[in-house]
């Protein structure tokens, strides 16, 4: 725990079902802190919880996260805090929705990830691949991988795809407990034929073939005279591996022992007796033991904290580089200031309290001193959201149990008592006065469905509302409100994820009955084009008057500055650099943008590109709250906007300041955006899944029939190769989404396997100004829900004449 | 000479031939004979209440749809009255028209105001009021008809088990159909006997003097729930006249009732009880709202009714309390543009008569909410019954209730504890504005001040405003000497503000 250098902290992701939990426990088993025996059968770590195990001389704090696309936020929580991941990949359904998802997110946050192919026994024993089929299907998914790590290259992480010849990869499986890397065959053949094992280690994968009868090495699948040779891989990795399945699953009892006895595998007498898969898990097992190989590969591949926080400071911390802080994460330091991100917030047994889940990044934490807790509003040199409070108790948390520390350095993750009322979902702990935060996780689900819950019992309301905040507390990516018209708002991934939320609600956090609605989308206002006139508001004094069009934002433009890539508080000098080089922005108007919106980071920019206003600055603080407010509630259906750009063209003010105050200023400003926006066409966006059907190919017209009638557009179906398993992706609107597990369920006999996952906001066709359309509906429905009335204000509402 | 002054004034004609919208509601009684004026004005009561109080100025105040009969009223009364009484007619009022304009009426130094049109009959401060409600339109055996088809079909639906208990229907309405309440109560009454029913209603006074407030002479709603306590629950409102605020006070104040309400104008009756949740719930988003505030602004809505002078006191010592900075602003009558005026404001609470104190701030920046609304925002987290006062006297008397518990309260728990705030679903800390004597005396010392580093004195410990103004991006005005070059004149707009001459298009 003390030196740096010998901990390795991982997360373990995968898709759904891909063997993850048992993985980690068979790794788990091998620490002693469950029984082999039981490893396998039990599945332990499919909850949020993490393990804690000690190697020899490393320490190793692994993560297990859920698979399921709807709580990668928690996955999200488990990336900040560890360096390395293991990607664990079904060898039969390949790289999914989810592997992928997770891996770019690992990738942005710096973690280098290292591959096991998992369920190579499936493989052998239901398909009955041949070894070359196996070795391309091996290749192919290695490919995959690789085809996603080097879209980000990253000059400070280095070169991370992984390679089977470099000891990145590893095939396995997890329910067997067996799993290797060719870092063991080598070991094993660099002695029976006297060749260094790193020499031998890139020869045993890709197009490396032995010929036996001139025990030379080649690089064609021929020899001379035309014969075909076997794949290295094939040979000397899958020909033993095959043989064992091979007696043993056919009974040829007279083979079995010799095998052993080749491959030093020693069998006790009980053991012997075995057949069929138990004796092939045995024997396996004691061949190629999961958690060596895996542990092997991770203190060798993955990154201890000492060499990850050298490269990871820059993408992990807001300030500058060469403060206090900085430096004391750069270089691990446990003397440094303390330098802690809580990543999420764990409950505990006792009820509406939680542990403040984290990783110490610099310096070392322990209970007494006052620290300093900023939340995610911190600002370096003011006071908002900044506590100085003291640590109760410092955790270790393996699994389901806690133990008491009395202190935690650098590197480490642990578990704090104490300041779980301070900070919502996540923040940074400091002793040093002068830090800025640790930069806030950026989430791969946003919450787009949401739900109105309303108490059964009046009386029961404050309940609910205590509920509601340990709710948001101990997940990521919920979040909780009160709308305008009462009703009290829980909005969450997608459907599975609200439910159980939900449950959560009312089971636990709550404890009271609860009146659910029916789930509905979240919509972004926009607008389609530029405004057709120049949209005039006067104040109401009529002595100022501001002149303003409203135009499309770029699609990219938007999202980077919803991914944080343009950002608000950045200097404004080099956002308009970036503006001008990336988004072909006049560099002039880029420097001019007033503020964004809603919530001074939303994608909506407010730009002055009047000349030579007089006043103009005095006023520009009234627009900017009036226009944090029409972002917010957008003229159509008062839904956020997003993706507009606002230019105010000219502004004529009263010569008297009393006269352009904030009163006479910011209703107008808030009805000149409105006015905009009805004059440019507005329209709707909503958000759109991203589905991944696993299926065999009977069920495939079940899954395009409900497709259809859902408005999903099908946009690949591949077939997995080697195996009869189709896999359909497709764009489904989440408003489409309600009861599409089940539908789909019931309309392939259960043979499809959807996961949706957030993936864009999709601009609806029509504008909510037809009269008739089905859009202009859609809005009236919003409107009602919202208590406004049904038809949008009209624009001479908003629009002064001359 | 005249051009030159033309530039910087019109002439005004603009603004006397403007026409302004009115609200007019079309059940008022808009075109009447002067032959009716007697009748519907009730002239003679009024000269009698003036001449048996020997009153020598009186001032009548009409609301604006009703100013067009203002002199031919001012005729009858000056006629009938005869010498010895100075008549005055008031212009606008300064906040609703409901409200009795005490100050307005003292200008003129009267001694009685006479109160035309529609009322919201608070209990007035100063002088004494002679109240005409005039005789709206409405078809009295339609109305009959129509509610007792609606509670009849409710009562039958269910029907109480003991039916010894007699069911009670209070009868509210709009006080334009004040002149048939008794024969509305009566008939309902006789309409619903097989039922075991009674209809119970209150005359409304058609005066109001000031230092009545003891001798209110108790109301049928306080008669029936004091005559079996709990059953104020089982009571029936049927409420005369059209959607106004009227009937939604009714219904927020009365959420345990069901309502009926007769619009006169539509002829119909509908049950109106199931918006009241509804509307509850818009209120409680505002006081989530509020709760969310640290500035509060305390808006004078009213000079007229009893004891708002106490109910301020009261609401400052509630937000001091709370260690919440307050302000108290008179503005009027609302508008977005005044109120946004004040942007450091983060709250405002409305101290006006009940008519107009629930106001639905959708075109305002700022939440505005009730003095009661106010209590259950400082209250510990999410206390609310599905209780709401608007009645000043009520919520004073609570206060004392409250007063002693709130002070124990206040110890437990970290004070600096953030709270879970519903509207953004995040945590937030509040800012204490703690107006500590210690913090006051400090001020008042010679005790040296701060330098920060601009050079500027520093005093911001307790101003709100400071920290706002800190908060903004244009502090005032920037001498920039030397820095930039004198401008040249240029010829500036002319006109006026709706119209300039150098419009462009």
């Amino acid at each position: 725990m003390d030196k740096p250098t010998n901990i390795r902290n991982m997360s373990v992701i995968a898709h759904v079902d891909h063997g993850k939990s048992t993985l980690t426990d068979s790794l788990v088993s091998k620490a002693g802190i469950i029984a082999a025996a039981k490893a396998g059968d039990m599945r332990f770590t499919d909850t949020r919880d993490d393990e804690k195990e000690r190697g020899t001389e490393f320490l190793i704090n692994l993560i297990d996260s859920p698979g399921h696309v709807d709580f990668s936020s928690e996955v999200t929580a488990a990336l900040r805090v560890t360096d390395g991941a293991l990607v664990v990949v079904d060898c039969i359904e390949g790289v999914c929705v989810q592997t992928e998802t997770v891996l770019r997110q690992a990738l942005t946050e710096r973690i280098k990830p290292v591959v096991i192919i998992n369920k190579v026994d499936r493989a052998l024993l239901e398909l009955q691949v041949s070894k070359e089929d196996l070795y391309q299907s091996f290749q192919r998914t290695i490919e995959t991988v690789n085809v996603i790590v080097s879209t980000y290259h990253d000059a400070a992480l280095g070169d991370v795809q992984v390679y089977p010849d470099k000891g990145t990869v590893a095939f396995g499986s997890g329910l067997h407990g067996w799993a290797f890397t060719l870092r063991q065959f080598a070991g094993r053949y660099a002695k029976k034929f006297g060749v260094p094992k790193d020499k031998l280690l890139a020869k045993l994968w890709g197009d490396n073939f032995f010929n036996p009868a001139t025990r030379k090495w080649g690089t064609k699948s021929s020899d001379a005279d035309g014969k075909p040779l076997e794949r290295s891989f094939n040979m000397f990795v899958l020909e033993p591996i095959f043989k064992i399945f091979d007696a043993v699953m056919n009974f040829k009892k007279d083979q079995i022992g010799p095998i052993c006895e080749k491959l030093d595998v020693k069998l006790t007498s009980d053991e012997q007796d075995l057949e069929g898969k138990a004796l092939l898990k045995v024997v396996m097992r004691k061949f190629l033991p999961a958690g060596d190989s895996l542990l092997e590969m991770i203190i060798i591949n993955l990154p201890s904290p000492a060499t990850a926080q050298r490269y990871r400071v820059e993408t992990l911390y807001e300030g500058p580089m060469d403060d206090e802080s900085a430096i004391g994460i750069r270089d691990c330091d446990p003397k440094a200031p303390l330098v802690l991100y809580v990543s999420k917030m764990v409950p505990t047994s006792d009820k509406g309290r939680f542990y403040a889940f984290g990783r110490v990044f610099s310096g070392t934490v322990r209970s007494g001193p006052k620290i300093r807790i900023q939340g995610p509003n911190f600002v370096p040199g003011k006071k908002d959201d900044l506590f100085i409070k003291s640590i109760q108790r410092t955790v270790l948390m393996m699994g389901r149990y806690i133990e008491p520390i009395e202190d935690c350095p650098a590197g480490n993750i642990c578990g704090l008592v104490g300041i779980d009322q301070f900070l919502l979902k996540s923040g940074t702990l400091t002793t040093s006065e002068t830090a800025h935060n640790m930069r806030v996780m950026k989430f791969s689900v946003s919450p787009v469905v949401q739900v109105a819950v309303e108490v059964k019992n009046a009386a029961d309301l404050p309940k609910l509302v205590e509920g509601l905040k340990r709710l948001s507390k101990s997940d990521p990516c919920v979040q909780a409100w009160i709308a305008d018209t009462g009703e009290h708002i829980v909005a969450g991934a997608g459907e599975l994820h609200l439910e159980i939320c939900l449950k959560d609600l009312q089971e636990d956090h709550a404890g009271v009955p609860l009146k659910i609605s029916d789930p509905v989308v979240g919509y972004c206002e926009t607008v389609k084009a530029e405004s057709s006139i120049v949209a005039l508001s006067k104040s109401q004094n009529k002595h100022n008057r501001l002149y303003a069009k409203a135009m499309p934002l770029d699609e990219e433009l938007t999202k980077a500055i919803e991914a944080g890539t343009v950002n608000s508080r950045d200097d404004y000098k080099a956002r308009a650099r970036i503006l001008a080089d990336d988004f072909s922005w006049d560099v002039t108007d880029a420097r001019k943008i007033w503020c964004f919106g809603p919530d001074t980071t939303g994608p909506n920019l407010l730009v002055d590109v009047t000349k030579g206003v007089q006043y103009l600055n005095e006023i520009k603080d009234s627009c900017v709250a009036a226009f944090q407010w029409a972002t917010k509630e957008g003229v159509c259906a008062e839904e956020h906007m997003r993706g507009i750009r606002f230019n105010i063209l000219d502004v004529t003010l009263h010569a008297d300041a009393i006269h352009r105050g904030g009163g006479q200023i910011i209703p107008t400003c808030r009805r000149v955006c409105y006015a905009a926006c009805l004059l440019a066409t507005p329209g709707l966006q909503e958000p759109v899944y991203l589905v991944e059907i696993q299926c065999p190919e009977n069920a495939i017209g079940g899954i395009y029939s409900v497709l259809n009638r859902r408005r999903g557009q099908v946009f690949s179906e591949e077939q997995r190769p080697g195996t009869p398993m189709f896999t359909v992706k497709a764009y489904l609107p989440v408003n489409e989404s309600f009861g599409f597990n089940s539908d789909l369920r019931s309309q392939t006999a259960g043979q499809a396997f959807p996961q949706c996952v957030f993936d864009h906001w999709e601009i609806m066709n029509g504008s909510p100004l037809d009269k008739g359309s089905k859009i202009e509906e859609l809005v009236r429905g919003i409107r009602t829900r919202k208590g406004l009335k049904p038809e949008i204000p009209a624009l001479d509402h908003y629009y002064d004449k001359l | 000479m005249t051009s030159a002054v033309s530039t910087f004034s019109a002439s005004g004609e603009d603004a006397i031939t403007r026409t302004i919208e009115l609200n007019i509601d079309p059940s008022n009684t808009q075109n009447i004979a002067p032959s009716d004026f007697l009748e519907i004005y009730e002239i003679e009561r009024t000269v009698a209440a003036i001449v048996e109080g020997d009153f020598k100025r009186i001032a009548l105040q009409f609301p604006d749809e009703l100013l067009c009969h203002s002199v031919p009223i001012y005729r009858l009364l000056k006629n009938k009255a005869g010498e010895g009484h100075d008549i005055y007619v008031l212009a606008d009022t300064s906040y609703g028209s409901c409200c009795v304009d005490e100050v307005a009426a003292q200008h003129v130094d009267a001694d009685l105001i006479v109160h035309y049109g529609h009322a919201c009959l608070s209990q007035p401060s100063r002088l004494p009021v002679v109240y005409v409600f005039g005789k709206k339109p409405i078809d009295v055996d339609d109305c009959i008809n129509q509610l007792g088809q609606c509670l009849t079909t409710q009562l039958q639906q269910n029907t109480p088990s003991n039916s010894n208990n007699r069911l009670s229907i209070l009868l509210r309405y709009d006080v334009g159909y004040s002149c048939y309440a008794d024969v509305i109560a009566h008939r309902l009454e006789s309409e619903l006997q097989s039922l075991n029913t009674r209809v119970l209603h209150d005359p409304l006074p058609t005066r109001l003097d000031p230092k009545t407030a003891m001798q209110i002479p108790q109301t049928a709603e306080q008669t029936c729930a004091e005559s079996d306590d709990d059953s104020l629950k089982s009571v029936i409102i049927a409420y005369i006249g059209g959607e106004s605020l009227n009937l939604t006070n009714l219904l927020i104040t009365h959420s345990h009732c069901e309502v009926y309400a007769y619009d006169p104008s539509t002829r119909s009756a509908q049950l109106q009880s199931h918006r009241t949740n509804k509307l509850l719930m818009r209120r409680f988003a505002m006081v989530q709202r509020a709760r969310d505030a640290d500035v509060f602004g305390i808006l004078v809505g009213t000079l007229g009714v009893t004891s708002y002078l106490s109910l301020i006191a009261h609401v400052r010592k509630l937000l001091a309390r709370a260690q919440k900075k307050s302000y108290t602003i008179s503005v009027g009558k609302l508008n977005p543009a005044k109120l946004a005026n004040f942007m450091e404001i983060e709250c405002f609470i409305l101290i006006a008569c009940p008519e107009n104190s629930v106001i639905d701030a959708k075109e305002f920046l700022r939440p505005i909410i009730t003095p009661f609304e106010l209590e259950v925002a400082l209250q510990a987290e999410g206390t609310w019954s599905g209780r709401y006062v608007l009645d000043f006297e009520k919520l004073l008397a609570s206060d004392s209730e409250t007063d002693l518990g709130s002070a124990a309260e206040d110890s437990g728990g970290d004070p600096d504890e953030p709270t879970f705030s519903l509207v953004t679903g995040k945590y937030r800390q509040a800012k204490r504005y703690a107006g500590d004597s210690k913090a006051s005396t400090e001020g008042t010392s010679a005790a040296l001040t701060l330098r920060n580093q601009d050079g500027a004195l520093s005093k911001l410990a307790d101003s709100a405003a400071a920290l706002f103004l800190h908060s903004r991006s244009y502090q005032g005005l920037e001498a920039k000497i030397g820095e930039d070059s004198p401008s040249v004149l240029e010829q500036g707009r002319s006109g006026i503000a709706r119209g300039y001459s150098d419009d462009h298009s």
